[in-house]
């Protein structure tokens, strides 16, 4: 809101200007003194004559007057005739939607100035002329606005609630629809007028515009340009008032678009210098004993926010043993997709590690430079995602895709690349690979997609894969497709995987071992079996209680997860724990208990009790 | 103890015809015959395509139906004037699936919620504002944020302003679009407490809509299986989990993961991908990735007859058997 | 294939209605043409010279031939002739037509040829020095209308400095060197919208491609930057600047006029406006016809080129 306070301010000045110009102690801006013609600044006449003797400022302020008039004018009829023309349309579809949308294309095919000149033709220059036909020539941009919306309101669901609740269509038009697309038209109304502006000026410069001795800013230009040699600096003066303007009413316009439709700008971070030349410069733990394939250690993301920073993810250590299956669970807001993120470097500029450390083959990933993480990305270690539909690029054929991935950590030619990219489709399940291979994402299914995207990943032999919710968008009998896909890939080759999911059940069918986060931290880890029969943090016994299967009916958590920028400052759970006490605003460590690690201050009276989940 | 809500034969087709014949037409729901009874929850079960979310539209009377009769409490949908329509549009609600699209970002919760009660005219102006915060209690919110925009509540909030708003009218029958597939796991579990806790207090009679199986079951007395538009199996809930007769519906409680991982080793795996909507197998729909598939499954279309208690669309139901009851859950 | 071909269709029905609608207005307009185009003078004209232009127009016929031979005129690809020196109007677009399309032509090559990169570049750097810079320069190109910027161009390179003619034109073939030259500023006040259109919608696309998923999996795959940039950046965001591009196909063809004005290039803008000032119908006809239709064709390439970019298009 704040940001429209210049330009609003800018445009009402010139408008205002405009409007108080007859009260203005202005000379007459007709009157001709050819004496005095081209004279330069005088008393009286601040900006001199033109090329009649007639005060420049004087014409310069009422040529104001005549410029924004047809402006304004055309602008407001455009958009009430327009904007009635598209909500009919889009709303009662049928035949009147034809006709309104179909006669706005066709005044959509003459380029604005022929039809004004064509226009001028018929009916002689003059304002009247210029407004009737600068409204027909921006018609169409308000009925396709207001159309576009309208459409797209319909599918709304909060609109079919209301429809459902049986309200009249007037009362749905009104109250629902018309507020959601007064955003747009002001906009159109904005680009409208500003248009204008520019059409008419050019239309009087072409001396077919404003009829003479009425002040125009295209006339005066125009009058200006013959004189040029004799008195240049005549041309700048109605130049810069009109540039002026339409500068200040583009500028509303990109603010109003700003206002109406925000993306709020990613929060980012410069990338310091230190981050981008030393990654190393943070002090390096040692190297963890063990034969882990993948040892997070400690791993700590900070994000800059306009709030201040925060860390989503805090303190996180995970191990996956060689050639198992370790299932990352948790809900949103648990960190879980930013940690493996981060193992890939695949982090967004506003975040970065601020501690910990990612060992993969004696390698801490995290303090590598690009160049070597990027030979690991796509081959030693690889990453399948949660939306095949957008993770794949839509202009371009699968099968070179896969190939893609393939050509960029192997020397084969293309042909070779697309022969093994073919292979690859049948080797995930993909019925008639060839043909396939020559499609585009948009011709495939959910789960044909996700095979692409596994094909990518497996095309140079990962020796560790990352499964970020790859079945969450898809069907039951798919997701069960995929899962064993994924399994008889680890069969054969015996690659790890880290498989994060929110759905419990995908983690008890398929995972060795499972970590539970939640707000940033792991709560809780080990081996599934046991984790899920004995849980021992009050989380995750109350996240199996709440899966609806079994007997008993699922019970939810009361409360909310907190947002980073509030985490609690002892437990993070505490607040919607049942088994809260004074102990726990210390914030509890990550212990390790034989072969589990817990993240619980009370684990050890709470374990006594009983522990069997229900 | 009639029912409430009779469909029969219903069928709806999208895109049947367009101005320049653009588009091969989808047939959502095919010849599906459902009956509610009073203050019954009855679950629809179903994969994407399957029509699931059609047919609650048209028991709604929000999509019309391309073919088929419905009768609420008696009265056709056809032969309703324009006041009963209005009417009866008091009696039946729907709660959606997305928390995020289903409430006007431009207008206070406490204002969508009473638009029932404004629509009409329930009760005087003066008294909306004790409505709308009774219905907030209800459904286990602060009376005090009626006067909130939807961003500033979660995912899991709005769905309860949602199923408030649902309620405003004093609905004997909701239709639950998929109410908790977007929210988390501990979120979903105290949304589907409130519909049951409602629906016990209210004695809502209750369509719920879901793709996930064992959320279905604790809520809902029966449940239908939809595949492809049709109805492959029908009957109480517990029957349909426990012995499910129609391939189709063994291979989605198979796929189902269960905490017990029981089934890690006895998946049942169905081939391929589902067809297209708008070019469906002839005969049985299901029987290009069923594993029983014989020849006359090819043949006309299975009537959904009475087996076992439950009825099931498959020639062969008797042949392939009644598994064994599923081990008791953990 | 069907999808263009329908397309084509489309574009030619159009064609047709936007001829049919021109021959529309001026027959709906109130006021004898005859009597219109002979009282230029302010006198009343002599009845029998309107009488005898009448039937020279064909103005007595009914509507309804007028608009069958009018058609078939226009198929024929014969114009009529102008009113003002009995010339073809055909004869006159012909020779002229090439002109005007060059400096479209040349305009268009400028705005993307530094658009793109620029709009990249700004996107990758964005918030440094290079994207404010060029912003501001891009805001300040569109506020800036072209017959303002032709005549200060004129101001300063022809007055001024004297670096080059202020205007006029040379044949390609008689002098190459002197064509280009003369070609220049002209070409630079068409563009200088269509630089700033196309830097901007680039900035947008490059930044939105950026976020998308599919980019995300590119470097996933562990490709080099270069080719991330090339193959899934900007090659994804060609789509929504060539929409743009077709959308400001008309104000480019609106900006010849002035721009020819201005620096006398002797494309199509000279007998436009002549003929407008004179009345002259068939010529005015006949140049607006042309280029409207040019303009239908323009943006059938458009979208033609649209389709092979953005295959998900050709599916619809």
């Amino acid at each position: 809101m704040r940001r429209l306070a210049l330009p609003v301010a800018l445009v009402g000045g010139i408008v205002l200007l405009a409007l108080a110009a007859p009260l203005l102690p202005l000379a007459d801006p007709v009157t001709q003194d050819v004496a005095r013609r081209l004279a330069g600044p005088m008393p009286g006449n601040p900006l001199g004559r033109d090329e009649f003797g007639r005060d420049v400022l004087s014409r310069l302020v009422w040529g104001a007057r005549s410029s924004l008039a047809v402006a304004f004018a055309s602008g407001a009829i455009a958009c009430a005739c327009g904007t009635i023309l598209g909500l009919l349309g889009g709303w009662f579809r049928g035949l009147g939607e034809l006709l309104a949308v179909r006669s706005m294309d066709v005044v959509l095919c003459f380029p604005p100035v022929l039809l004004a000149l064509l226009a001028v033709t018929l009916l002689g220059p003059g304002a009247a002329t210029l407004i009737l036909v600068l409204s027909v020539l921006y018609l169409p941009g308000f009925v396709r606005v207001t159309y576009a919306e309208v459409l797209s309101a319909r599918n709304h669901d909060y609109v079919e609630a209301v429809r459902a609740l049986g309200a009249s269509t007037p009362r749905i038009l009104g109250r629902t629809v018309l507020p959601n697309i007064a955003g747009p038209v002001l906009v159109q109304l904005s680009l409208a007028v500003a248009s204008a502006v520019v059409l008419e000026s050019g239309l009087s410069f072409l001396g077919l515009g404003v009829v003479p001795p009425a002040p125009s800013w295209g006339l005066m230009i125009r009058g200006a340009r013959a004189t040029m040699a004799q008195a240049p600096l005549m041309l700048l003066w109605p130049c810069i008032a009109l540039t002026f303007t339409i500068l200040a009413m583009n500028l509303l316009c990109d603010r109003l678009r700003d206002a109406v439709d925000p993306r709020g700008a990613p929060a980012r971070r410069r990338l310091r210098l230190v981050d981008r030349v030393l990654p190393g410069l943070l002090p390096a733990p040692s190297p963890p004993h063990g034969e882990a394939l993948l040892a997070l250690h400690d791993l700590t993301i900070e994000i800059a926010t306009p709030r201040g920073a925060i860390r989503p993810v805090e303190e996180v250590s995970l191990s996956v043993p060689p050639g198992e299956t370790l299932a990352i669970v948790g809900e949103s807001g648990s960190g879980k997709s930013l940690t493996a993120t981060a193992i890939m470097g695949l982090l967004p500029d506003a975040a970065r590690v601020v501690a910990g450390a990612a060992w993969f083959e004696g390698r801490d990933l995290l303090r590598l430079d690009e160049k070597a993480r990027r030979s690991l990305r796509g081959g030693a270690i690889a990453m399948i995602f949660q939306d095949p539909m957008s993770s794949l690029n839509p202009v371009h054929r699968v099968g070179d895709q896969v190939a893609e991935a393939i050509r960029a950590h192997q020397r084969v030619s293309p042909r070779e690349a697309a022969a093994r990219a073919v292979a690859l489709l049948r080797r995930v399940g993909i019925a008639d690979p060839a043909r396939r291979a020559r499609s585009y994402p948009h011709q495939l299914s959910g789960g044909m997609r996700q095979r692409v995207m596994i094909a990518m990943a497996i095309a140079n032999r990962p020796r560790l894969l990352i499964a970020d919710e790859p079945t969450t968008a898809l069907d039951v009998t798919v997701q069960a497709q995929i899962l064993e896909l994924l399994a008889d890939l680890r069969r054969e080759t015996g690659m790890g995987l880290v498989f994060i999911t929110h759905n419990l059940g995908v983690v008890a069918e398929i995972a060795d071992s499972v970590a539970v986060m939640y707000a940033g931290q792991v709560v809780e880890q080990g081996r599934v079996a046991e984790v899920f029969g004995t849980p021992r943090h009050p989380y995750t016994r109350a996240l199996l209680a709440a899966v609806p299967e079994g007997e008993a009916p699922p019970s939810g958590i009361p409360g909310v997860v907190p947002q980073p920028h509030a985490y609690p400052r002892g437990c993070r759970f505490a607040p919607r724990c049942p088994h809260a006490a004074a102990v726990c605003e210390t914030p509890p460590p990550l212990e390790q208990l034989g072969d589990r690690q817990l993240r619980c201050l009370r684990h050890a009276e709470l374990g006594a009790a009983a522990g069997i989940a229900a | 103890m009639s029912a409430l809500l009779e469909a029969e034969g219903l069928s709806k087709i999208f895109g049947a015809r367009g101005l320049f014949g653009r588009g091969r037409p989808v047939q959502a729901v095919r010849d599906v015959s459902i009956t509610i009874g009073r203050a019954e929850a009855v679950g629809v079960v179903g994969e994407s395509g399957s029509g699931k979310s059609t047919l609650g539209r048209l028991l709604l009377g929000l999509t019309p139906a391309s073919a088929g009769a419905i009768r609420f409490d008696g009265q056709s949908f056809a032969t309703m004037r324009r006041a009963e329509w209005r009417r009866l549009r008091r009696r039946m609600q729907i709660v959606f699936q997305d928390p995020f699209g289903s409430l006007d970002p431009r207008r206070r919760v406490g204002s969508q919620i009473a638009d029932g009660i404004a629509i009409h005219r329930l009760s005087p102006p003066s008294e909306r504002t004790q409505r709308v915060a009774a219905l907030l209690r209800q459904v286990g919110l602060d009376p005090a944020h009626a006067e909130r925009f939807p961003h500033e509540f979660s995912g899991g909030q709005r769905q309860r302003i949602g199923i408030a708003r649902a309620l405003a009218t004093g609905p004997d029958f909701l239709v639950a679009d998929e109410p908790v597939s977007a929210l988390d796991v501990s979120i979903q579990a105290q949304v589907l407490t409130l519909l049951a806790e409602l629906r016990a207090s209210l004695g809502l009679a209750m369509v719920f809509i879901s793709h996930d199986l064992p959320v279905v079951r604790h809520l809902c007395d029966r449940v239908v299986v939809m595949y492809l538009g049709r109805v492959m199996e029908e009957g109480a809930a517990e029957a349909v989990f426990r012995r499910a007769a129609h391939p189709y519906t063994r291979a989605l409680l198979s796929a189902t993961p269960r905490l017990d991982g029981a089934r890690r080793t006895r998946r049942i795996l169905l081939p391929g991908d589902p067809p297209s909507p708008a070019d469906p197998p002839s005969g049985c729909v299901f029987r290009t990735r069923c594993a029983h598939a014989a020849p006359r499954c090819a043949e006309g279309v299975p009537a959904l007859r009475e087996f076992d208690g439950r009825r099931v669309a498959c020639v062969r139901a008797e042949e392939i058997g009644v598994p064994a009851p599923a081990p008791p859950d953990a | 294939m069907a999808w263009a071909a329908r397309r084509i269709a489309v574009s030619l029905a159009l064609v047709w209605i936007v001829a049919s609608i021109v021959f529309l207005v001026i027959h709906i307009v109130p006021g004898d043409p005859a009597e219109l185009l002979l009282s230029s003078g302010g006198f009343a004209p002599d009845p029998a010279a309107v009488a005898e232009l009448r039937e020279r127009l064909g103005l007595d016929r009914p509507l309804l031939a007028q608009y069958a031979a009018y058609l078939g005129a226009l198929l024929r690809g014969d114009l009529g002739t102008s009113l003002v020196d009995d010339f073809p109007v055909a004869q006159e677009i012909l020779l002229r037509l090439p002109r005007t399309l060059e400096l479209i032509g040349a305009g268009a090559l400028i705005a993307v040829a530094a658009g793109i990169p620029a709009g990249t570049w700004a996107a990758l750097r964005r918030g440094g020095a290079f994207d404010q810079i060029a912003s501001a320069t891009a805001a300040l190109l569109l506020a800036v209308p072209v017959f303002v910027v032709g005549t200060l161009l004129v101001l300063v390179f022809a007055q001024l400095l004297r670096w080059m003619p202020a205007g006029g034109y040379v044949a390609l073939a008689d002098d190459p060197w002197r064509h280009l030259i003369l070609l220049s500023l002209p070409a630079l006040a068409i563009g200088k919208g269509l630089v700033a259109v196309v830097f901007r919608m680039t900035r947008t696309a490059v930044l939105d491609a950026l976020s998308r998923d599919y980019v995300r999996t590119a470097r996933a795959k562990g490709l080099s930057p270069a080719r991330v940039l090339l193959r899934h950046v900007v090659r994804n965001a060609l789509i929504p600047v060539l929409t743009v591009l077709a959308l400001h196909m008309g104000s480019l063809l609106g900006g010849t006029v002035l721009v020819e004005y201005v620096f006398n290039w002797p494309g199509l803008s000279t007998p436009l406006l002549r003929a407008v000032e004179a009345r002259d119908y068939p010529m005015v006809v006949g140049i607006v016809v042309t280029i409207s239709a040019l303009f239908v064709l323009l943006n059938l390439a458009m979208d033609l080129i649209y389709a092979a970019l953005d295959p998900r298009i050709r599916a619809a």
